[in-house]
């Protein structure tokens, strides 16, 4: 099965996204802050991360950084996940190495085709 | 002559003496007549004879005084009066030397003078005063009307001597206005009458101003009160003398409405701005618990689906729809409050329109079905790219298709992109929104793009909706410099059409464009080889010392005091590196920082932050190079200078291979082992390569290509003084003769052959040539800024 990482630290939203990440076949691996996500992403190697910005202990940008920078995962597709639709923070999201980025509340049809369009899955 | 024509007087003798009289009398600039002692005329002159109009036949002596006035008198000479008693007034004037005025029918004022000579008679002189007269006259209406117009101008006027300022004269409206009698003012300096300390010499200067041009003034009366004045002054001649009459207009009223509506205006500003700050922690406050509402329903939604539970299902989509709708008025209702409060960004793109259309096509794609609508899209390939700000033409675009899917059954929905122009002639893209739905009214149409109306009360109702989307869409549109108009007719449709300037970059600064900044920057002098570093800060110090230190080491130093500069620099003509300090007016760094790395151009330029902000992560995760922290550490600043500085950085490989196959093979390998690649497909394409980019830390090359083979290639690069060391490594199939070989040999590192090893093992070895650290490649390391973690 496909590992996804979801970083995520409000509780809900982690629940409903790896609810329905679950639900269309992804094994969905979580993390609460974006040190955990570096670490898990370290030593899990998944298919791809869902990153959200936002995160305690180490923000988004800078763990998206960090994954980036360390070859054993810098081939991981990383899609950003911001709460705010602005220019500036998909421009961020970009400059921190994230290939994607998709704003919240997550419409999954959406986020999906992110998701299969990176990993190279048909639709 | 006149005297000729004319009767001589009677009984005149011809004697000298008796000439010499007519001659005196006819010399004179007077009438002149003698009566005898019995009133008879004994002589006159000429003049006398104008003045009075008199008939030739009463011209002797045996005509009398009284004749003649009684003559007059018929004739109207003295108006309507009793003949008699004016004679008996005369007559009895007769004793004594009297003098009068009289004003003749025709308007000629005599002053008749008649004096008694002795022995009976008299003479009668006439002088013609008509011209004295007027003058007087109109010296006297002028006087009046001047006091009248003094004592009524509801203006402060005051004459002063030119040179100390002296009160000569001035009018109640300026003792009302200064609130002084006019003679506490009277012969004092209007210096020391309108002294205000706060206002120190300015009525001196409007005083002595040479231009006409009103001045604003302000005093404070005795009584305490302030009074706003507009002076004016204009120089004259006053008795004499020189002065100057200036005017005092009391603008006080305007002034205090005018403070009142700006203090009203600041208050209203600062709620707006109170209001829009609360609103944007409220939305998201708002929209957390909306997540979970929509987010758990879809959830239910779905599971109810795999149970076959389709009446839950529906109610879950009621409930999750709902969620939606509420989330978007929230949405727009934050967007048009950050409009208003001028708080709404705009980030210029570069927009390539066909993916634009394909990703709108995606999101409207549902609208459309709901009322089973069709979406066409006319969109030429070659439309090409517009600069603008993507988010707020997307959603302008998605905001008028929405609507257009809402108002329309069973109907088409046209999107229409083309090249135009704005009115001003400047290039412009045209994009159409036709529905052909139920269509407006004139008057609809007129309330349109107001805020919280929609065409009918009623429509929130049937279509749903805020009825904010027109209203979001204009400001959009507006603050990317564009027009938006529409075009309706009740049941025949609508068409909506948004214009944009193809290059959105003359914006006013205040939509939060990075304005257009003036580049003060004499710009880079034409120095072949040298480095530049632009140094942003707007501590005219830290380019001091970095001009003293950065020089001393030969780099080329360019200035920029803020980011808007910066950037205006940097587009023009990108430096090598760049310093950046954060707290900046107008553009921080952390703005420049970004906006330097989303475009193409300037995303490669090593940032060095220079700042007092410690906030390194921030500004790694923005794409900085370095980060260091004031005090500046002149010997660290140089030594990341050179470490930044072109020929100095892990290199580039530049591949030159006619082969596809060959160009992906090599791109993989080097790239495996941390090195960035470029490549050209021939000789002529590295050339134009290297003449656009830093020189790279290597270039593989192989010979046989067509349009320019790698030996023409060879002897070009290296005809060129700055490429004379740049290494070269050929990598070729080709068999060498002995000459070829020679020639590879004096110019080039290493000839390898495409068959003697396999393409995928050259990594390391070019990453050793490559210069700089094959210890770092053997470690992971992958770009220059990483030696900071």
């Amino acid at each position: 099965m496909t590992k996804i990482l979801l970083v995520e630290d409000n509780e809900m939203n982690r629940d409903m996204l790896s609810r329905r990440l679950s639900r269309n076949g992804f094994e969905v691996l979580i993390a609460v802050n974006g040190q955990e996500g570096v670490d898990l992403a370290l030593a899990e190697r998944p298919a791809l991360i869902l990153m959200d910005m936002s995160l305690p202990v180490l923000d988004g940008w800078e763990a998206t950084r960090r994954v980036k920078a360390d070859p054993s995962t810098a081939a991981i597709p990383v899609i950003a996940l911001t709460a705010h639709a602005m220019a500036k923070d998909r421009e961020d999201a970009v400059a921190a190495g994230c290939d994607d980025f998709d704003t919240k509340p997550v419409e999954l049809p959406r986020l999906m085709g992110k998701i299969k369009a990176l990993l190279g899955m048909e639709d | 002559m006149a005297m000729e024509e004319a009767k001589k007087p009677k009984g005149a003798d011809d004697s000298r003496e008796a000439r010499l009289l007519r001659a005196t009398l006819e010399n004179m600039a007077q009438g002149v007549a003698m009566y005898d002692a019995e009133h008879r005329l004994v002589t006159w002159n000429q003049l006398f004879r104008e003045y009075l109009d008199m008939p030739e036949e009463f011209l002797g002596s045996e005509h009398t005084f009284e004749d003649y006035i009684r003559y007059l008198g018929e004739r109207g000479e003295f108006g309507e009066v009793d003949i008699e008693q004016t004679l008996a007034k005369r007559i009895a004037q007769l004793k004594t030397s009297h003098r009068f005025e009289r004003i003749r029918p025709d308007g000629t004022v005599l002053e008749v003078r008649r004096d008694p000579v002795p022995g009976g008679g008299f003479i009668a002189i006439y002088t013609d005063i008509t011209e004295r007269k007027q003058a007087e006259i109109k010296l006297r209406e002028d006087e009046e009307r001047f006091r009248a117009i003094d004592a009524a101008a509801p203006v402060g006027l005051v004459i002063v001597d030119a040179d100390d300022h002296t009160v000569l004269h001035l009018n109640p409206s300026f003792c009302e206005l200064v609130g002084k009698q006019a003679d506490e003012v009277l012969g004092q300096p209007l210096d020391d009458v309108l002294h205000d300390p706060a206002n120190g010499d300015a009525l001196v200067a409007i005083v002595d101003a040479r231009s006409s041009e009103r001045k604003e003034f302000q005093f404070i009366r005795p009584d305490g009160t302030t009074r706003w004045t507009m002076v004016s002054q204009v120089p004259l001649d006053f008795r004499g003398e020189k002065a100057v009459i200036c005017s005092f207009v009391d603008i006080s009223d305007r002034v205090q409405a005018e403070q009142q509506l700006r203090e009203a205006k600041e208050a209203a500003e600062s709620a707006s701005r109170v209001k829009s700050a609360f609103l944007a922690n409220m939305s998201h406050e708002l929209r957390t618990p909306l997540n979970a509402i929509i987010g758990y329903s879809e959830i239910l939604s779905e599971d109810a689906a795999d149970e076959g539970n389709t009446a839950m299902v529906a109610d879950l989509d009621k409930i999750q729809s709902a969620g939606k709708h509420l989330l978007g008025l929230i949405n727009d209702i934050l967007d048009l409050s950050k409009i208003e409060a001028g708080r709404m960004d705009v980030y210029l793109e570069q927009v390539f329109l066909n993916r634009m259309v394909d990703e709108v096509k995606t999101i409207v794609g549902p609208m459309m079905q709901k009322n089973a609508n069709q979406l066409v899209v006319d969109c030429p390939v070659d439309i090409g790219t517009l600069r603008t700000d993507l988010t707020k033409l997307k959603q302008s675009l998605i905001n008028l298709l929405s609507n257009a899917a809402k108002f329309t059954k069973e109907g088409t929905v046209t999107l229409r992109i083309s090249r135009d122009a704005m009115p001003d002639g400047s290039s412009a893209i045209r994009f159409d929104v036709a529905d052909s739905g139920i269509g407006m009214s004139e008057e609809q149409m007129g309330r349109l793009f107001q805020a919280f109306t929609q065409a009918d009360s009623s429509t929130t109702r049937n279509f749903g909706g805020t009825g904010l989307g027109l209203t979001i869409t204009k400001h959009f549109v507006a603050m990317l410099g564009g027009t938006i108009a529409v075009a309706s007719e009740p049941g025949r449709g609508s068409t909506f059409t948004i214009e944009l300037p193809v290059d959105a970059k003359g914006l006013p600064a205040e939509a939060g464009e990075v304005g257009e900044v003036e580049i003060v920057d004499p710009g880079a002098p034409a120095q072949a080889g040298a480095i530049t570093v632009l140094v942003v800060d707007d501590d005219p110090v830290v380019h001091e010392v970095l001009a003293a230190t950065l020089g001393k080491e030969g780099y080329l130093l360019r200035h920029a005091r803020d980011g808007g500069e910066a950037l205006a620099i940097m587009r023009k003509e990108p430096p090598d590196i760049v310093t950046l300090d954060v707290m900046m007016p107008k553009i921080d760094g952390w703005s420049v920082l970004g906006i330097m790395k989303s475009e193409p151009e300037l995303e490669h330029i090593p940032v060095i932050m220079l700042t007092i902000v410690d906030d390194r992560t921030l500004g790694y995760s923005l794409g900085a190079s370095e980060y260091m922290t004031k005090p500046i550490d002149r010997q660290r600043l140089i030594a990341l200078i050179h470490k930044f500085a072109p020929g100095h950085e892990d290199g580039t490989v530049l591949v030159v291979d006619d082969d596809p196959e060959v160009r992906a093979l090599v791109r993989a390998t080097i790239e495996d082992v941390g090195l960035a690649v470029a490549d050209a497909e021939n000789g002529q394409a590295a050339l134009d390569w290297l003449e656009e980019h830093h020189p790279p830390a290597l270039v593989l090359l192989d010979l046989m290509m067509p349009v320019m083979d790698g030996f023409t290639f060879l002897e070009k690069v290296r005809a060129l003084p700055k490429f004379t060391e740049l290494p070269i490594v050929v990598l070729t199939a080709k068999e060498l003769t002995t000459s070829e070989r020679d020639f590879l040999a004096r110019n080039t590192l290493l000839i390898l052959s495409k068959s003697a090893q396999p393409i995928g093992t050259l990594g390391s070895a070019l990453a050793a040539i490559a210069g700089k650290g094959a210890g770092s490649v053997a470690a992971g390391g992958r770009a220059p800024s990483d030696s900071r973690s």
